[in-house]
């Protein structure tokens, strides 16, 4: 089989091996959730609950009406405690829901439905009911995903099993584990986008994956064209765009979807959420995550509840030495945001919890930039960062436009590559920002 | 709960352990090969030189940005840099404090003056060489026969001298025989002395084997790109040939090399962009060659890379598609919409 990739990016050290070969730990008990409200990608939904109620495990507790919406369940039976603003995996306040387990632990899920023979309505519907989210991303709603305009018809379904980000190994684990619902959740989606094509993008360093997915395909394909495609272990080689263009030669346009190109892509907890969602009715109410790092005694993959505080996954579930403890990263070290302490819920976005001690933790100070070129030769989108650096940094945000301020999709490799240790991507995700609302004014300008 | 010792800091959350010091000290490295080989030839005059030169450097800078209130950058090594790259395109025998001086004016002039490491528009280097070729003329054209010492050695000249004044191919091979270097004035044996770096001229540029060592060093490294020593070389080789020099002469002599190799992969003064760096290296060896065949200097390769500094920011522009590239919409189309 063919190893394919993209043109740059780099290879931070993988640092997997430490949790690669724990099998998932499922944890049901917990003395508390807290549910952030808002975890997707769109417009805010609003609590249908309040303090004192008694929820069910899957029990729907918030929604709105809108197609950016997608509602939230209650990931334990119990009693509402409290609804206020929390600190967030993001580091932002928002509106969360306190839940504390009762003893029993009731559960009201949908009744099952057959994906391959409903309607494509009826399916869309399902999928936004158990509240699926993107969980490789920024949580885009599934159902919107999926279902796009006539005009944009779709060729490929590529299941995100990259897993390009250091440390993480929970998608690895669910493959090997639950090859079949995996492979069930790419068929389904593949049936409602009518793709006739789907795809298993697979870094090469789990290459072992190969053979049991294919016995899954077999299995669980429910008939379809569904490949396993190898993938340099490169990072960025899990981004969206680098993967549509490693598996099918095509490039998101510029300010595109991958609907644009034929494409969508789902990660492997997505494209489970989906299989769980049809054949037992559940909605999204847990999440697997990785929990791991140099500070972490006990390296392991974790299925916990939504809303699960990182504090409380210790010293029961996982412990850490908190003499060498020195950083919490939420997700993997490449992406994911520091967080000020361990107070902070798990997301149904959150794929791990990084706990890093003195030697990976080292903050540097930045130095200036030396031109040496090597953000330019590592950006995934081909952005020239130093010069976009300048650019924002000389307040010239035409130019900044030019070279691509808004195609960055902030993955970090710049920032990894400078000898200078210059924060690139925090400037870029300013910059994006001085962008937008550039072009805002402008707009607004044109319509006066 | 340690809450309070968190550190926190926006991703990405891992380096590669490749720092601005580290770089600079491959650069060092790669400079020491004829560096050394530059001793070898002309004793230890030349040593004194690159030891003052570099001290200067790093003493300009440090008070440089003392007196200006600045952080001092001594340890990213960059003014050693400057202070070994002034010392090894100036001829042995010039006097101590005039490379001082040099230095001087490669690391205040041309470098602080606009911001320090990464903001200078030219060549550092080039400029303090520039500057004491301007001011003294005499003492920077006056070259030594290697393995003579220059105390009372009576003064060479370079090949390029040679050929500037009519000489031929033939008059350099006849010249390396007469001093020695050379067992026979035949083309091959003075191509090779030449290559070797058996002759007179700068103290660091006339071993084009260790430079191309030095080179093949930093590449491997990934210090610096092929592109623009490529294009210099190749297009001052063609340029060569087309204007009726020797082009292979022309290649291994001079500091077309040197130049090509660490002064115009100079990250500040040089494009970013690929194509920005073909485009000046291809300039800066046209430079070169018109001045080699009809300037004033026998030598034109400080001015060639000089001129196409001033180029650089305007060369990067030239910068690669970005992924997703959308041609804008051509504005006749857009009023045919409207």
């Amino acid at each position: 089989m063919s190893t394919k990739t993209f043109k740059g990016g780099a290879h931070p050290p993988e640092r997997k091996e430490r949790s690669a070969s724990s099998p998932i730990e499922v944890l049901r008990r917990v003395t508390q959730v807290v549910i952030p409200v808002n975890q997707h990608f769109g417009a805010p939904i609003q609590p249908l609950v309040k303090a004192g109620d008694q929820v069910k495990r899957g029990q729907k507790i918030a929604d709105a009406e809108g197609r950016m919406t997608v509602p939230l369940h209650a990931s334990v039976a119990g009693t509402v405690k409290k609804i206020e603003p929390r600190m967030t995996a993001n580091n932002l306040e928002g509106l969360a829901i306190v839940i504390e387990p009762a003893e029993e632990d009731d559960a009201v899920f949908m009744p099952a439905l057959d994906p391959f023979s409903c309607s494509k309505e009826e399916a869309l519907a399902r999928v936004r009911e158990a509240g699926i989210i993107g969980v490789g991303g920024a949580g885009f709603p599934a159902h919107v995903k999926f279902a796009p305009p006539p005009n944009k018809p779709i060729e490929y379904v590529v299941a995100n099993a990259a897993e390009c980000e250091p440390y993480l190994t929970i998608d690895e684990r669910v493959m090997e584990e639950a090859p079949e619902e995996f492979i069930d959740g790419l068929a389904i989606v593949m049936h409602i986008v009518g793709a006739s094509k789907g795809v298993v993008g697979l870094e090469d360093n789990k290459a072992k994956l190969g053979p049991v997915l294919l016995k899954a395909i077999a299995a669980k394909g429910n008939g379809l064209d569904i490949a396993v495609q190898l993938l340099k272990t490169k990072y960025p080689q899990g981004g969206e765009k680098m993967l549509i263009t490693a598996i099918t030669g095509r490039e998101v346009p510029s300010g595109g979807l991958p609907m644009d190109v034929g494409c969508v892509v789902s990660n492997v907890g997505t494209l489970r959420a989906v299989s769980e969602a049809f054949r037992k009715g559940k909605p999204v109410i847990d999440t697997g995550l990785t929990v791991t790092g140099g500070a972490c005694e006990t390296p392991k993959n974790l299925i916990v509840p939504v809303g699960m505080l990182v504090a409380d996954l210790f010293p029961d579930a996982a412990r850490y030495d908190e003499k060498r403890l020195r950083r919490v990263v939420l997700g993997g070290p490449m992406m994911g945001p520091a967080v000020p302490s361990l107070q902070v819920p798990i997301q149904k976005n959150t794929s791990g919890v990084l706990l890093m001690d003195e030697a990976e933790a080292k903050v540097f100070a930045e130095g200036p930039c030396i031109r040496c070129g090597r953000c330019m030769r590592a950006c995934s989108c081909r952005l020239s960062p130093a010069l976009l650096n300048a650019a924002i940094k000389a307040g010239d945000l035409d130019e900044a436009e030019k070279i691509g301020a808004l195609d960055c999709i902030e993955c970090g490799t710049c920032s990894f590559v400078c000898p200078s240790h210059i924060q690139l991507v925090q400037r870029f995700r300013v910059g994006k920002q001085l962008v937008r609302a550039k072009k805002q004014k402008e707009a607004q300008r044109a319509g006066k | 709960m340690p809450a309070n010792n968190l550190l926190l800091s926006s991703s990405p959350h891992v380096f590669t352990g490749v720092t601005t010091r580290k770089i600079m000290l491959a650069v060092i490295i790669a400079l020491s090969p004829t560096a050394a080989y530059g001793v070898v030839l002309f004793g230890l005059p030349a040593l004194a030189l690159i030891a003052v030169s570099v001290a200067s450097a790093v003493l300009s800078e440090a008070a440089f940005r003392r007196i200006t209130k600045q952080d001092s950058r001594v340890g990213d090594l960059s003014a050693v840099v400057t202070g070994l790259l002034v010392a090894l395109i100036m001829p042995p025998s010039l006097p101590l404090w005039m490379a001082a001086l040099g230095s001087f004016a490669a690391v205040v002039f041309a470098k602080e003056f606009f911001g320090g490491l990464g903001a200078n528009p030219f060549n550092p280097a080039l400029i303090g060489r520039a500057i004491l070729l301007m001011s003294f003329p005499a003492a920077m054209t006056t070259w030594h026969a290697p393995f003579k010492g220059i105390a009372d050695a009576t003064a060479g000249a370079t090949p390029l001298n040679i050929v500037k004044l009519g000489g031929s191919v033939a008059d350099v091979g006849a010249g390396f025989v007469r001093d020695g270097l050379a067992a026979a004035p035949d083309y091959g044996a003075t191509l090779w002395t030449l290559f070797v770096g058996n002759r007179a001229g700068c103290i660091g540029e006339s071993s084009i084997l260790l430079i191309l060592v030095g080179f093949a060093f930093l590449l491997a490294l990934g210090v610096v790109s092929f592109i623009t020593p490529l294009a210099m070389v190749g297009t001052a080789f063609l340029a060569s040939w087309a204007l009726g020099l020797d082009p292979v002469v022309g290649a291994l002599s001079g500091g077309l090399l040197f130049g090509a190799a660490f002064m115009a992969t100079d990250y500040s003064s040089s494009p970013v962009t690929p194509l920005g760096k073909a485009i000046f290296g291809a300039g800066a060896g046209l430079v070169t060659v018109i001045i080699r065949r009809f300037g004033g200097y026998p030598e034109g390769v400080t001015y060639g890379i000089l001129m196409m500094n001033a180029v650089a920011p305007f060369l990067d522009k030239l910068r690669v598609k970005k992924y997703g590239f959308v041609p804008p919409a051509k504005p006749v189309a857009k009023e045919a919409a409207k």
